[in-house]
């Protein structure tokens, strides 16, 4: 316990200084000792109670509720049901489909949260800083709509029959297309407009990364005669990787969260659960069939899962990124 | 000190005495809830809504109606989560989907127990027995059957005659729909066919109809076994499947299919007669749109299933129960029907009101639409609500196989809902 050793009460050598101290002292002592090895715990106790309260005590009650059956009702009974909830659901299609489309999404989103911020980033350094600030300014701004309004806007602009993107289509001579009711479609549409979303919001980051690249690597690289993609390979890239990592990170762990909104306003999960993630599954067992342990049991295997591939995530992180210390 | 004990004790039983019993009017300014599905509709019904609480009021100046507009499949939830808040739940437009669930978990009151038995007979009299039927549970009614519909083929006569048809002559069984709608395709750009078969709202009770018509069920008369994959269930979902094969009808979300209707550029709609307020204004100086009966399969007879809800009073405070007991029964009384059929689309279940000049008689005559869904009131089987606590898992993934087999990429109709029965059976209490 190394808290144990702060010394915070100047007296205390003091104390220790006396050979034979009396009996009342040394118990005055032991006090004293507990009350100081106690302060650097009471200091933590505002943040660990919050971690408690709104962290481990509902995911400790997640484990609970994911053995028993009950419809949130506070006069209804909660019954004990075993592993019937995760067996009902390791038993449904839609799960699979879900876990599925979960990857999808996360496939479909690091090109447009990572890789193309990246390049917007890289690319929008070089230019001068008035044109550069509105170019980016322009860029967030997607970051700055509310989901539910940028997903009514979509609806829109996709709609078959009077969106305007179809009615370009059409103005061309293809048919109109059902960007949001096709199966085969609907899921891509849902991860652009997340993607969308998080364009601004990653090459802020990323630019602000760049920015904070030490400019003599670069001068030096340029007068040992690097080109402008060498400068970017060896240099720009490594000393980014951090950044970038935790992007990826961010996006792996959260991005199918993020498409919640879209999904909900756009397809309910539809058309035939081509656009269902398993958060958006979780959400329609919880508060859609108030059927709490469903819920609570596919949130734990969510917990699980996106808990171990965290863990590799870190791992990965430690090892390929470069610090430039 | 003995002396105020007692004051106190006597307080204590005259409230307890109030609690009882509900007053025989309303004296003092009261203000109730009155949570609504159709005031959270665009178009259809919330107008009229709002026009039969203004009604009200101004003829019971003492109790103010407060409108809480809540989607159909969000009223459980909601009400669940005011109930929890302590918010004041006095009246509740309840899908009958969710009545059981209202009586044993929700505090609906059963009408027996506060209403005196005479003046309850008095208001039932001349309502259709089978609606009331409806809304009793253990036989006593915690639900008083309000609004009611069955699905209608709403058409576009002008689309029909553009493609060649007789608009004198719909379809009435699914084959003659499925060449009504080849030639609508082959001569026009409109959609032949949309329904309001699938979607988050409608769950099961249209597929119901469509099944039942077919000589089949989606659960046993006992309510123990999952039927949904017999032969006549699969014969009817092929059949859909059939329609969507040849591009008759699409798999579109609720808002597209009604706006697509009104716009002129659906063919054929079948959907709950609830919607017919929003088509008729959508299509008024625009289309002549006209209504048939549920089609048929071949010469068996049609049992369209009914969609509604009954009003359940959850208030327990006894003067509260009183204004929502009277809103009650001015939502069901003649003229709480006339305006609930001729503007919103509901069957009158006060069936007397039809022919009466004063009620509906009129308006009856100018508008042969609402023709089939009164002819229908008299073959109505009644919805059948799933069983047990997961009842909506059970519907939601029935649902999902049937929709997966009509629209999906696999031909093996029978397969998908053989597998799915098996499984939902496995949820059953």
């Amino acid at each position: 316990m190394r808290l144990g050793h702060l010394h915070l009460d100047p007296t205390m050598t003091d104390f220790a200084a006396e050979p034979h101290p009396p009996r009342m002292l040394r118990r005055m002592t032991r006090a004293r000792r507990f009350r100081r090895q106690l302060v650097p715990y009471l200091y933590l106790l505002p943040a660990v109670a919050c971690f408690v309260i709104w962290i481990y005590e509902p995911l400790a009650q997640a484990f609970v509720l994911s053995f028993q059956q009950w419809n949130l009702l506070p006069t209804a009974p909660k019954t004990w049901v075993g592993l019937d909830n995760y067996r009902n659901i390791f038993d449904l299609p839609k799960f699979w489909q879900a876990l599925g489309n979960t990857w999808y999404y996360l496939v479909g989103l690091l090109p447009l949260a990572v890789l193309l911020p990246l390049v917007i980033a890289l690319f929008t350094q070089d230019l001068p800083p008035r044109s550069r600030n509105l170019y980016r300014a322009l860029i967030f701004v997607p970051m700055i709509v509310p989901p539910v309004v940028a997903a009514a806007v979509w609806r829109w602009l996709l709609d078959p029959s009077h969106g305007i993107l179809n009615l370009g289509l059409q103005g061309l001579g293809t048919k109109p297309i059902g960007f949001l009711s096709d199966p085969d479609l609907a899921l891509w549409t849902i991860t652009f407009i997340t993607g969308w979303k998080l364009i601004g919001f990653a090459t802020l980051i990323l630019s602000a990364a760049n920015a904070a690249i030490d400019e003599s690597l670069v001068e030096a690289a340029r007068l040992d005669g690097a080109s402008k993609w060498e400068i970017i390979r060896d240099i720009r890239l490594p000393l980014l990787s951090p950044t970038l990592m935790l992007l990826i990170l961010m996006v792996v762990l959260l991005g199918a969260q993020w498409s919640f909104s879209y999904i909900h306003v756009l397809t309910e999960g539809g058309p035939l659960g081509s656009t269902t993630n398993i958060y958006y599954l979780l959400w329609q067992f919880g508060f859609g069939s108030l059927s709490v342990g469903w819920s609570s049991a596919s949130a734990v295997i969510l917990f699980v899962g996106f808990g171990l591939l965290a863990a590799a995530l870190f791992a990965l992180k430690a090892k390929v990124t470069f610090h430039d210390d | 000190m003995k002396t105020t004990l007692l004051a106190v004790a006597v307080a204590l039983s005259a409230t307890a005495a109030l609690a009882q019993s509900m007053p025989a009017e309303v004296t003092e300014p009261v203000t109730i809830t009155f949570y609504n599905y159709n005031l959270a509709s665009a178009g259809n019904g919330a107008d009229a809504t709002r026009k039969m609480i203004a009604e009200f009021e101004a003829a019971h100046p003492n109790i103010h109606v407060e409108g809480v507009p809540v989607q159909p499949q969000d009223i459980a939830t909601r009400l669940q989560a005011d109930i929890v808040a302590g918010q004041s739940v006095d009246l509740v437009q309840m899908p009958f989907a969710a009545l059981g669930f209202a009586a044993e978990n929700l505090g609906a009151v059963a009408l027996e127990d506060i209403v005196p038995a005479e003046e309850l007979a008095g208001h039932f009299e001349g309502m259709v027995p089978n609606g009331l039927e409806l809304g009793r549970l253990n036989g006593k009614t915690y639900g008083l059957a309000y609004t009611f519909s069955t699905p209608v083929l709403f058409y576009n006569a002008d689309l029909f005659r553009k493609a060649g048809l007789d608009p004198d002559q719909p379809p009435a069984t699914w084959a003659e729909l499925k060449e009504a709608a080849l030639k609508i395709k082959a001569s026009t750009d409109a959609l032949p066919l949309a329904t309001g078969i699938y979607g988050p709202t409608a769950l099961d009770w249209l597929m119901q109809g469509v099944i039942n018509s077919n000589g089949g069920a989606v659960i046993n008369a006992d309510r123990t076994e999952m039927t949904f994959a017999s032969p006549e269930a699969i014969e009817a979902i092929a059949m859909l499947r059939d329609l969507a094969q040849e591009g008759i009808t699409e798999n579109l979300s609720i808002t597209a299919q009604m706006e697509g209707m009104a716009a002129g550029n659906t063919a054929m709609y079948l959907q709950t007669s609830a919607i017919q307020g929003y088509l008729v204004k959508g299509a008024t100086g625009n289309f002549e749109l006209r209504a048939a009966a549920m089609p048929a399969f071949g010469d068996k007879p049609v049992k369209p299933s009914n969609s509604g809800s009954a009003l359940s009073l959850h208030s327990t405070d006894p003067v509260k129960q009183r204004a929502a007991w009277e809103l009650m029964k001015y939502l069901t009384s003649e003229r709480g029907y006339t305006i609930i059929t001729s503007e919103i689309g509901y069957l009158p279940l006060r069936p007397s009101i039809v022919n009466d000049p004063e009620y509906l008689g009129e308006w009856v005559k100018a508008h042969p639409l609402v023709q089939p869904n009164l002819a229908q009131l008299e073959k109505l089987a009644p919805y059948v609500p799933l069983p047990g606590p997961n009842y909506l898992q059970i519907g939601i993934s029935m649902m999902d196989a049937m929709e997966m087999a009509t629209f999906g990429n696999d031909d093996n109709v029978a397969g998908i809902l053989t597998e799915a029965q098996e499984r939902t059976q496995r949820l059953m209490p």
